[in-house]
């Protein structure tokens, strides 16, 4: 008996053990191997999908990128309370190369251009009937990328020699593996890399349809580069650009409601919402996911921790209506919505880069400067000027789009100081202190990156 | 046998080299062994019959289930109900050995065939039985370094986790407990921490069950699953620190071993225990804020200040205002009439109570051990407590001659009521920030302070001046309900002489729920006006079986052989679901049936498995030279294709010098050994599907998208640690001094690290293979019976254990900022500025730039632009040394144990500081008093910068918040008294006791926070150690309880 149960036990503990040998094969639950991840056209329009939202991360277009944009272009329109060290870093003009929040914009964006990269590398995959609109997408969001990185982590167009000056690292390549080109890449020139925005920008603006959703169109591309075109001063290119989104005839402005907020402002109770006439193109945030990191800093609603000084509120005319967009407590109320879009490219500011561009070249294309200040003046409840000039144009740009991400870079496309439409004072345009250190992350594992003065 | 031993020694040697390694089987299937050995005698010739009586020394009474044994042979008996035993011996047979658990083993003299015994409690630590991987060895045979903790030292520990009762107790071993909230994260570091990026926890083992130990809190801050297990239950904790003693464990054995043994039911008399006890909970320490009348004229001069260097702004008037507001609109706080102690808000009355109600006994054929406990423990931070139910039943039955079955099952449900993680303005403790001219409750409403803004009809948003945690307490509620079942079904099988077989199925199922429910008033804290609430579920499977064969043999006088061998299987799987909904009609409605709007829904899971094969061989020869091998060859699913197994070896030997003839004249050594180790163990503990590229989903807009979010690495293998130990141990002077030391070195390479790589690529990090670290240590224990007379016992336990630990190569990586591992540095270093307090001339922060001058030194001189200073090691989160001391006091009826406990050489950063010690130039936050300190006027000497209302004055990390954490504890005292036997046993009672027994009593340290012992839940890392964010202090307990036995 005895030799029995030895012979059993023996054969039951191989049993069991040469089943098992297979049992280390374990797939993952919740994500898939990477393998099987671009095998159709529905593959890679999903990671299109996937790319989007990391255009919206949190540093990102999701609103952080503009926060510290606006925190570091301020000079005395705004106070901040907030008690996130990286944050208050920026407002006093003292950012540490670990800044959080200034690595977050370098990395989601390198993150969302892999993304991208990726999709462009597997266009292939993609029905015919859709590679075109796939391929624009993927160029806009990687221009919009660029541009944001450029326009933050090197020195402005207009401040030296672009063509000398270290831009950012341009990888086109998808990273499928370490080892690749993506590893240890240089610094650009700032002009290669507004180059390689506008070959995005243009390319995307042919590729892609007029209506699509609430993802990239050829408006959307047209409008990001009358943007990148106006803030290397080649404004017959922006106005162009802007003219072409405003004659599409795709947008229109949004209405004041009955309390006198501006419609694409307005807010009623926490919800996801659709995108306005005005939006030419927006974030989606939803209950479920993306997110609107302005509210978190803005508003009320949120941490509260930006309140908006006198000085800011002495640039309003009496009368207009955008004051009401500052609530009781002088805090912004445009971004009141924790599940607002995030507005990227409005209609108002196409008419304004058109109005700014036609003034300084003379040109009435499209509109005349005039004609396009009153038409955002009207809706602002404000009286028509018969005649504007280049710091009516500006004033009405800084007040329409205040705290939505434009201060710090009109300041250096102008090349005035930080105090400059409140009496002046502040750092200078081209201050070092205005541009974001390359994450100390980056300098340790990339011996080619070079670190920005000042750091 | 030559009997060449001095006298001393004799009994011991006799005993162990008769005992062989059969002790295992005596406690985990004794009676089937002595079956089996029964059988086995009726081989030998010239037998005599020898019967006999044992007694318990004390009172005489007939003791039940004691093992005989025959000296030198394989005769085996036990006791039966009433205390005798028969036993056929060789004729020869002189004497004969008992042993029974709890008693000192005792050899006696046949006399006309016949023996009669009296065994006194106690256990003869060489005797002792030391639990191992797979068996078991008597502490005088270990090559390995284990440390034994005891039922009496674990028992009645008014905590829910049994690590707080190790701690303290066992040398080399770092337990840390994250705060004082209940059922919540505890760090045990054996040894050191030898991982990065890996696990540094050591694997727990159940009665052969790994446990599976991961956490399943959602809301940032990490649970302890091993709350479920009830520390009365456990019979004794056996924790595997060196290679040799861990290596069985292989893959998963280089962060130690702690195997945990339930109790086990004896043959004889049935007992029925019960014990009950009860008590209050306070805070172990507060710190020092400052009151209305310091905070309003601090603020001022911080206003004023503020306005002299930036006259843009009017600070004062703002700054009267801001006052106002935080005194609820009103001009009280000009006369300091509000004065709240916030701080005091934050913890509440803290009763704690436990019911114990244990049977245990047995047959020859069959013994159980059931349990039975009721916890009832309320948190000393408001809206925390927990409740555990728990019962065991351990059975086991001899079916048979050569087989034997039994099961260790056990139930538990915890509900945890939870508070939020350290860095959260609900977490209570952050309560402090609020100023104490601010009323706690509001006199415009009447209601609490930030529920009602009368202008708007909602909460307030900026009264007061951080949300007031105080509305999560009222409005809020969190709870974690834990069912976890613990199961091992085994078998034995004999299958020749000296071979047996043994087969576990173990089972680890914990089910989990959590549910959150926040209410309109908490708005402010998240952000969602119409209530909130969350739920998720998790079940986790962990099955395991193990079985392998024992073979145990001599040949001759001098070869004593013990070999196991066998295979095991581990699968472990987790599924999840998570919902997440807003807008509920009122707060009425808690669950997300009534919530509007759903915000998330989620499903996932995960698991892994591991297949070993594992061998062990112990060699004894001339019971003096003992050898030990052992390998196990593991494969885990979490590895690459190429490297999915992995083989461990280690080799260990002693060598007890005492039983040599050339020590024999020196007489005041009873006991020497010698022994040294060396192995290689494993280490897995990374996430699963690791080596796998992936992608992952990421919706954007309603639609459904995905993105990658892992480069694969198809190379990925075991990070391993070769550990060498080389130890003493001695006894001396009639074994009244016991002494061990230990010296080790455990080096670990090929790092499973998460190195960071170039964003650019569109990663941040890649786990590889990368790096080395080292931890190198001393360790030694003292045990003394200082006073041994009839009436009066006073002995000493002293452990100590000293660990340096160092990172050797991290392949150029600097990971962290503030913690950082860091080549040449232990991991979790604290890297910052180097304060240098208030500038004299005007009250600016200063930092010693230490940046190195063209020359190579170091500038040493100071900046007010902390961008002008370089970041320098300000402090290290591991201690030099930690040590406990434990000393007992019996006098007749009483017993006396105190355990101080200790760290010492640590520092803890203030993660906190830059909020309430911050010169109050960072927003409203109160301040701690010793900010009053400021910089006030040219040529003021102070560490403390001017206070400056919003100009940030010093509040960088720097060493301005590092302090030193050593501390001493009294850790536990417990004043116990066992009632007379005259008077109890009249009522039928056997035993009662009464005790009471206090926990933290009291601290010794430097350290100004809560308590030193912390690590902020809510950044708890191995690398982020040491850490004070608003952590709620350690919980100092006083009970009063009883014991009653039937």
């Amino acid at each position: 008996m005895k030799n029995k149960i030895w012979s059993i036990s023996l054969l039951s503990i191989s049993l069991v053990m040469f089943s098992c040998t297979k049992e280390l094969n374990r797939k993952p639950y919740n994500n898939i191997n990477q393998d099987n991840a671009l095998k159709t056209s529905s593959d890679i329009e999903g990671l299109l999908v996937g790319a989007y939202s990391d255009l919206g991360a949190d540093d990102l277009y999701g609103g952080g990128s503009s926060v510290t944009a606006d925190l570091l272009g301020d000079y005395n329109e705004i106070a901040w309370s907030g008690t996130y060290q990286g944050m208050t870093q920026i407002k006093n003009k003292a950012i540490a190369v670990d800044n959080g929040f200034t690595q977050g914009t370098w990395t989601d964006g390198y993150k969302t251009i892999n993304d991208v990269n990726n999709v462009l590398d597997a266009l292939a995959v993609v029905t015919e009937a859709k590679r075109e609109k796939v391929e624009g997408e993927a160029k806009f969001i990687r221009a919009a990328v660029y541009f944001n990185l450029v326009r933050l982590f090197a020195k402005a167009w207009n401040d030296g020699d672009p063509a000398a000056n270290e831009g950012v690292p341009i990888n086109l390549t998808p990273t499928k593996e370490l080892g690749g080109t993506a590893d240890q890449l240089p610094r650009a020139k700032v002009s290669a890399v507004y180059a390689q925005v506008i070959k995005d920008l243009t390319e995307a603006e042919a590729l892609l349809p007029s209506s699509n959703g609430f993802f990239a169109t050829s408006n959307a591309a047209a409008g990001m580069l009358a943007r990148v075109y106006l803030q290397k001063g080649d404004y017959a290119n922006a106005r162009d650009a802007a003219n072409r989104v405003i004659e599409s005839g795709n947008f229109k402005l949004t209405q004041p409601n009955i309390d006198g907020i501006i419609g694409i402002f307005a807010y009623t109770r926490a919800k996801a919402e659709d995108n306005t006439t005005e939006d030419v193109f927006a974030i989606q945030v939803t209950t479920t996911s993306g997110i609107n990191n302005l509210q978190t800093f803005y508003s009320e609603n949120g941490r509260g921790d930006i309140s908006i000084r006198d000085e800011h509120l002495a640039l309003f005319e009496p009368g207009d209506l955008r004051v009401n967009l500052i609530n009781a407590d002088f805090y912004s109320a445009k971004f009141d919505n924790v599940y607002g879009n995030l507005h990227t490219i409005r209609l108002a500011e196409m008419y304004l880069i058109r109005a700014e561009a036609n003034f300084r070249l003379d040109a009435s294309v499209g509109a005349t400067p005039e004609e396009d200040i009153n038409t955002i003046r009207k809706r602002a409840g404000l009286p028509s000027l018969s005649e504007v000039s280049l710091s009516d144009i500006l004033k009405e740009r800084k007040i329409e789009l205040s705290f939505e991400g434009f201060n710090l870079h009109d300041i250096k496309r102008l090349g005035v100081s930080t105090g400059y439409f409140t009496g002046g004072g502040g750092l200078a345009y081209n201050a070092p202190e205005l541009i974001f250190p390359i994450p100390k992350r980056d300098i340790l594992v990339n011996p080619n990156l070079t670190q920005n003065a000042g750091y | 046998m030559v009997n060449n031993y001095r006298n001393e020694n004799v009994k011991l040697v006799l005993l162990t080299s008769i005992l062989k390694n059969k002790i295992y089987f005596m406690r985990k299937i004794g009676c089937f062994c002595v079956m089996l050995m029964l059988s086995l005698n009726a081989l030998f010739a010239q037998t005599k019959e020898v019967t006999g009586k044992v007694t318990d020394s004390k009172d005489g009474a007939p003791l039940v289930g004691v093992t005989v044994i025959a000296k030198n042979e394989n005769a085996t008996a036990i006791t039966g109900s009433d205390g005798t035993f028969k036993l056929k011996v060789n004729s020869k047979t002189s004497s004969l050995v008992f042993s029974s658990v709890g008693y000192k083993s005792t050899e006696a003299k046949i006399v006309n065939g016949n023996v009669m015994v009296a065994l006194t409690l106690g256990v003869d630590q060489l005797a002792e039985v030391i639990v191992t991987g797979f068996g078991s060895r008597i502490k005088r045979d270990l090559t390995g370094s284990i440390a034994k903790v005891g039922a009496k030292e674990l028992n009645n520990t008014p905590s829910a986790n049994f690590e707080s009762a190790i701690q303290g107790r066992a040398a080399g071993v770092l337990v840390t407990q994250q705060n004082g909230k209940l059922g919540q994260g505890i760090s045990l570091r054996i040894r050191g921490s030898a991982s990065v990026t890996a696990g540094n926890e050591p694997l727990y083992v159940i009665d052969g069950i790994p446990l599976q130990n991961a956490d399943l809190s959602s809301n940032g801050a990490t649970t302890n699953s091993l709350t479920d297990i009830n520390t009365n239950d456990i019979e004794s904790i056996e924790i595997l620190k060196d290679a040799s003693a861990a290596a069985i464990y292989g893959s998963r054995a280089s962060n130690g071993v702690v195997l945990i043994t339930t109790k086990k039911g004896k043959a004889g008399k049935s007992k029925i225990e019960f014990g009950y006890f009860t008590g209050t909970q306070k805070p172990t320490g507060k710190r020092d804020f400052m009151n209305a009348q310091e905070y309003v004229e601090y603020e001022r001069l911080a206003a004023a200040a503020a306005f002299r260097l930036d006259p843009s702004f009017d600070y004062v008037a703002f700054n009267e205002r801001r006052l106002k507001r935080y005194s609820a609109a009103n001009d009280d706080y000009k006369t300091y009439k509000v004065n709240t102690n916030w701080q005091d808000l934050a913890f509440q009355h803290a009763p704690i109570a436990q019911y114990d109600l244990n049977f245990s006994g047995g047959s020859d054929k069959t013994t159980f051990y059931m349990g039975g406990q009721y916890l009832d423990q309320t948190g000393i931070v408001v809206a925390n407590s927990l409740k555990r139910y728990s019962a065991r039943l351990n059975l086991e039955h001899k079916v048979r001659d050569w087989l034997s079955l039994g099961m260790n099952m056990s139930f538990a449900r915890t509900i945890n009521k939870r508070v939020s993680n350290d860095n959260a303005f609900s977490t209570p403790l952050q309560i402090v920030a609020l100023s104490p001219i601010t009323p706690a409750t509001d006199p415009r409403t009447g209601l609490t302070s930030g529920a009602l803004d009368i202008g708007t009809g909602n909460p307030n948003t900026n009264y007061p001046v951080y949300y007031n945690p105080i509305l999560s307490v009222q409005n809020a509620q969190y709870t974690t309900i834990v069912n976890r079942t613990i199961g091992n079904l085994f078998a034995n099988v004999s299958i020749a002489k000296g071979l047996t077989f043994r087969s576990e199925l173990g089972m680890d199922q914990l089910n989990q729920n959590e549910e959150r429910y926040s209410g309109r008033l908490t708005a402010r804290n998240e952000g969602v006006p119409n209530g909130s609430g969350r739920n998720t579920s998790d079940q986790i499977l962990n099955i395991n079986t193990n079985n392998f064969l024992r073979y145990v043999t001599s040949a001759g006088d001098d070869h004593d052989f013990d070999v196991v061998a066998g295979s095991s299987f581990q699968k472990w799987q987790i599924i999840s679901n998570v919902a997440n909904a807003e807008e509920f009609p009122s707060d009425s409605y808690k669950k997300l049936n009534a919530g509007a709007s759903k915000t998330n829904a989620s499903s996932g899971g995960s698991d892994w498995a591991l297949l070993s094969y594992f061998a062990r061989a112990n060699y004894k020869f001339k019971n003096k030279y003992i050898l030990s091998l052992s390998g196990r060859y593991d494969g885990s699913s979490r590895f690459g294709d190429k490297n999915k197994f992995g083989f461990f070896p280690a080799a260990s030997a002693a060598w007890i010098i005492s039983d040599e003839n050339f020590l024999n004249n020196i007489r005041w050594i009873n006991f020497l050994k010698l022994k040294a180790s060396y192995g290689l163990t494993g280490n897995s503990e990374i996430g699963n599907y690791a080596s796998i590229g992936l992608y992952g989903p990421n919706a954007y807009g309603g639609l459904g998208g995905q993105t990658p979010i892992q480069l694969p690495n198809p190379n990925l293998k075991w990070e391993a640690t070769t550990s060498s130990d080389i130890g003493l141990e001695f006894s001396v002077f009639n074994k009244r001094v016991t002494i061990e030391v230990d010296y080790y070195t455990r080096l670990t390479k090929d790092l499973l690290l998460s190195v960071n790589i170039p964003s650019t690529t569109g990663y941040l990090n890649k786990l590889q293979n990368i790096g080395k670290l080292e931890n190198k240590g001393i360790e030694f224990t003292i045990n003394t019976d200082n006073v041994v007379t009839k009436h009066f016992r006073w002995a000493t336990s002293l452990n100590f254990a000293a660990n340096r630990n160092k990172i050797t190569s991290l392949g150029g990586q600097q990971i962290g900022t503030l913690n950082r591992a860091q080549e040449g540095e232990p991991l979790g270093v604290f890297y910052a500025k180097e304060f240098a307090g208030a500038d004299r001339a005007n009250g600016d922060a200063l930092f010693v730039k230490n940046t190195i001058k063209a020359d190579g030194t170091k500038d040493r001189s100071t900046t007010n632009n902390v961008n002008e200073a370089t970041d320098v090691k300000i402090g290290d989160p591991n201690p030099d040394f930690i040590y406990g001391v434990r000393n007992t006091f019996t006098f007749k009826g009483f017993d006396l144990d105190v355990l101080l406990q200790g760290v010492y050489g640590n520092d803890i950063f203030n993660g906190g500081g830059q909020y309430m010690s911050a010169s109050g130039s960072n927003g409203y936050d109160n301040q701690t008093r010793d900010q009053l300190n400021s910089w006030k006027k040219a040529g003021d000497i102070t560490m403390v910068p001017e206070a400056r209302l919003f100009l940030a004055n010093g509040t960088d990390n720097s060493s301005r918040y590092i302090s030193s954490g050593s501390y001493l504890r009294v850790k536990a005292v417990t004043l116990g008294y066992n009632l007379s036997q005259k008077l109890i046993s009249r009522f039928k009672i056997d035993r009662v006791r009464i005790y009471v027994r206090a926990q933290n009593l009291f601290t010794i340290t430097k350290y100004k926070g809560w308590d030193p012992e912390v690590n902020s839940d809510a950044t708890a890392s191995n690398i982020s150690l040491g850490n004070d964010f608003y952590s709620a202090p350690q919980i100092k307990t006083i009970v009063f309880g009883f014991n009653i036995g039937l």
